[in-house]
């Protein structure tokens, strides 16, 4: 490992986590001007944060505060991978163990919401994973490497060749970022029938940390969507911008799905879609 | 020395079995398969030390071993004859008929071949089926000691039938090292009738009529496994005239010729894999002892599947059959992972992903290329080790509490949390980045970039194992503690458990170095790229596991906050007072999606497609 990889690492390590935190600053502040609300400042996520890590909170389980480390771990080592040009593939599934980790400390909770929200999650896992992973084998084989950087060195804009990975790859975001209409494991609002889902036993330190996991999973899932305009750095962030704002939009106008729904219907296309762009790349 | 070593590895277990059977205290057993255990891995690593090696030993070299080989060919056959016509079960007579019939045209009507170079020949293949047997097959079998104890008091039997048991389990050790070590084709063939015959006695152990039942499927299925493999021998023995196994082996002999033989011998070793649409014996074994179906699972009957097909896989490379073999292991792995995911039985689920995890290595062997090689070898050791281990936790976990149901195992880490956080961990060790299962998907992924198909079907494989053992470990951690029970606490019990734990994990680890040492010389330092950012992520989950570690031990003192449950709860744990005033009481339980996973119609469908795709790999030959 030279110097030069070694710093990528490190600003992955520090920078993708405030990304993430901007990220959830923007989505506060567009959803309340769709909404017609002022809003919090752009930095309320942070506050909020800062706030939760002076909490001390008794936990619902021995094992939770366990589970949240090795999620925001395994979450910042997929920043770093990204960053660093490892591979797309093994920073793919050091981001599901962080959220297989999730899954596993609200397993332990006490709460029926929290187990509930463990069992839905784990079939959002199964609904967005396979998509996900074959628009990086789509993203790849276009590219021809695995690596980041090759990806991102890639002639010309991805997108052009695989455009029916946009679909799969906007319903990852909307998982990940857990918005409607599949914001199915957790909600935002816990005034609603999961209550917080996966979250509802996780609190105070604890899930400032899990916060920060979150932010890190947002920001790797909007890169490697960035991947498919890397031909300069503004693009590519434009790009996530730009999947960042779908995502919003189709919050804004969308109810809740049933994972039921989400498994057979959409699931389904979505893959069938991003399998067909990979075919298509073989044909070529 | 070293022919020693082998006589050792493939002989003594037969001995001391037959000692057992002499011998009839449980002292003596108990003392016998403690040696065994020792000699094996003594052997084992002795063997390690010269590999790679070809050499005759002269007890397996010499005429009478080819005659006794050559008799074997008959007398197994023979036998699983007796015992359809005994059972009155048509498809054993069928097949083990068709095999009597082959054996007899082998002898008679074909020109004896040339003998193999050597009799015996090792490479980090054999050397990896070997380890497997030897280590994970005596620990399984330590395991059994204290199990059948408990087994037979259960089933109140007057005169124990443990000499029988361990005299069976002991020789199939032996027979997979020899059928690992073998050399000549006819040597091999005989060894892999005979765990054919050892995995239905093993089955049938118990003598229920379900056991009955489920052993004469594994037969008529191993049978017809058998008679493939028989067809396929004889075809490349008219070809070329050899008996070799290494020069059958090798990519330049097959040069233009048809894959006929090698596309026979690949659909025995589905079946022995317990491929799709073969999977039924596999599942109806469990009704066996625990330690029975941790040995044909984790390190013996399975892995001669696979075995097969990674020792044949050279040949494959860029071929049709081998294409076609790779969409086969891909479907299996797509089709068990979703068919265990439905599942609550414990078993069932650890049978099923068997099959799905033994697919994705015969997905790497289809595919061929060294590096694909190397990551089935990897992921046949490590996959041994991890399932041999949640085989043997379920299995106690059952004794404890009588049943085998996920739903009855919940919250199970109150009752024997050693055996209840092995299993966990043992779950995780499956899915979980950078240990070794998921070191050897990742790798079989980017191999299998000449296949989109076999692509998709492992991505969508790999999401539903995820979810399988997710749900496997929090099922297991979560749920109300029913107080804690001081459960039995033998040393025979938990210390295999604690090996395969250990060897879970460290393996795991240890998965990029085993890659780098199974890759053929000359390709360049293996770890520069691929596998060698793994090292880094280990550093990284070593820093969190001490993290995580230091948590617990801090929150493990703190009070626990209550249950949120939307309401006002109880004095009475597990209930509360909710809308209305209305009294609710809690229950739990784990949706496993009948309406997508259900057995009955994805075991139609999948086994359907696979028969398509094993007819074309014959077919496919054929052209």
């Amino acid at each position: 490992m030279n110097l030069n990889t070694f710093l990528l690492a490190l600003a992955g390590l520090v920078l993708a986590p405030l990304l993430g935190g901007l990220a959830a600053g923007v989505d506060r502040v567009v959803t309340a001007r769709l909404q017609s609300r002022l809003g919090p400042p752009l930095l309320q996520p942070f506050f909020d944060v800062g706030k939760l890590m002076s909490k001390a909170i008794a936990p619902a389980s021995h094992w939770q505060g366990l589970f949240v480390r090795w999620a925001l771990a395994a979450s910042l080592a997929s920043d770093v991978l990204l960053a660093a040009g490892g591979d797309v593939l093994m920073c793919f599934f050091v981001q599901a163990a962080s959220a297989s980790f999730v899954a596993l400390g609200a397993f332990c909770g006490s709460s029926p919401y929290s187990k509930l929200g463990a069992q839905r999650e784990l079939f959002q896992l199964l609904a967005y994973e396979p998509v996900f992973l074959v628009a990086i084998l789509c993203m790849a084989k276009a590219a021809g490497g695995f690596d980041a950087f090759s990806i991102m060195a890639a002639q010309g804009p991805l997108l052009l060749r695989l455009p029916l990975v946009v679909p799969g790859l906007v319903f990852v975001v909307l998982v990940k970022l857990r918005k409607s209409p599949f914001d199915i494991a957790a909600s935002h609002h816990m005034h609603q029938e999961v209550v917080r889902g996966v979250y509802t036993d996780y609190a105070g330190r604890d899930f400032a940390l899990l916060e920060l996991a979150h932010w890190a999973d947002v920001t790797v899932v909007l890169w490697i969507c960035s991947f498919l305009w890397a031909t300069g750095p503004l693009q590519m962030l434009a790009t996530g911008l730009a999947f960042l704002f779908a995502a919003l939009i189709i919050d804004n106008i969308s109810a809740r799905l049933t994972w039921r729904t989400m498994l057979k219907r959409t699931a389904p296309l979505t893959l069938i879609l991003a399998t067909a762009n990979l075919v298509w790349l073989y044909l070529e | 020395m070293i022919e020693a070593y082998i006589g050792l590895l493939i002989f003594w277990p037969l001995a001391a079995g037959l000692a057992c059977l002499g011998l009839r205290g449980p002292g003596a057993r108990s003392a016998l398969v403690l040696a065994t255990g020792a000699v094996l891995a003594a052997g084992a690593v002795g063997l390690a030390t010269q590999t790679p090696l070809a050499l005759n030993p002269a007890f397996l070299s010499c005429a009478t071993a080819l005659h006794v080989a050559q008799a074997a060919a008959f007398l197994f056959p023979a036998y699983f004859l007796f015992q359809g016509i005994r059972e009155k079960h048509g498809l054993v007579m069928l097949f083990a008929s068709a095999q009597l019939a082959l054996a007899a045209y082998g002898e008679f009507g074909l020109p004896a071949p040339r003998a193999a170079q050597d009799a015996v020949f090792c490479d980090g293949l054999a050397l990896a089926l070997v380890l497997v047997a030897s280590l994970v097959g005596s620990l399984i079998s330590i395991f059994a000691l204290p199990y059948m104890q408990r087994h037979e008091e259960h089933l109140h039997l007057k005169t124990s039938r443990q000499p029988q048991f361990f005299l069976i389990l002991l020789a199939f050790l032996g027979l997979m090292n020899g059928l690992a070590l073998a050399g000549d084709l006819r040597l091999f063939a005989a060894f892999f009738e005979g765990t054919t015959l050892c995995s239905y006695l093993l089955i049938g152990h118990d003598r229920t009529a379900e056991a009955k039942k489920s052993a004469l499927r594994a037969l008529w299925m191993n049978c017809m496994g058998g008679m493939f493999l028989h067809a396929g021998i004889l075809l490349a023995q008219k070809q070329f005239g050899l008996a070799g196994i290494r020069e059958l082996a090798s990519p330049a002999l097959w040069a233009g010729a048809t894959l006929l033989p090698l596309a026979l011998i690949l659909v025995a070793a589905c079946v022995k894999a317990a491929q799709l649409p073969f999977q039924a014996w596999l599942l109806g074994a469990m009704v066996a002892p625990t330690p029975v179906s941790a040995l044909l699972h984790s390190s013996t009957m399975v892995k001669v599947g696979v075995f097969v097909c990674l020792r044949l896989a050279p040949v494959l490379e860029g071929t049709t059959t081998g294409r076609i073999l790779t969409l086969a292991g891909a479907l299996t792995f797509l089709g068990a992972s979703a068919l265990a995911l439905g599942q609550s039985n414990a078993k069932k689920i650890l049978a099923y992903s068997t099959a799905a995890n033994l697919g994705l290595i015969i997905a790497c062997a289809g595919i061929g290329t060294p590096t694909a090689i190397a990551a089935g070898v990897v992921l046949l050791v490590i996959h041994a080790v991890t399932k041999g281990l949640l085989f043997l936790c379920v299995g106690d976990m059952e004794q404890t509490v009588g049943s085998r149901d996920l739903e009855d195992l919940r919250g199970i880490l109150a009752k024997t949390p050693l055996t209840a956080l092995a299993a966990s961990a043992g779950a995780m060790a499956m899915i979980l980045p950078p240990l070794g299962m998921l070191a050897g998907k990742w790798a079989a992924l980017e191999a299998a970039s000449a296949s989109p198909a076999a692509m998709v079907m492992l991505a969508v494989g790999s999401a539903l194992g995820v979810v399988c053992w997710v749900r496997f470990s929090g099922t297991l951690m979560g749920g109300v503690a029913v107080g804690p029970q001081p459960a039995h606490a033998s040393g025979l019990t938990s210390g295999p458990i604690l090996a395969l734990l250990a060897g879970a994990v460290g393996l795991g680890m240890a998965a990029p170095w085993l890659n780098a040492l199974l890759l053929p010389a000359g390709q360049g330092s293996p770890l520069a790229g691929g596998w060698g950012l793994l090292p880094p992520l280990f550093a990284t989950a070593m820093l969190a596991w001490i993290a995580g570690l230091k948590v617990l031990g801090r929150q493990s003192l703190q009070p626990l906050a209550a249950p949120y449950v939307g309401g006002l709860p109880q004095a009475r744990p597990g209930s509360f007072v909710g809308a209305l005033g209305r009294n609710w009481t809690l229950s739990e339980g784990n949706e496993y999606a009948p309406e997508l996973f259900g057995e009955a119609k994805l075991t139609r469908l999948a086994g359907a497609l696979a028969i398509a795709l094993l007819l074309a790999l014959v077919g496919g030959a054929l052209i």
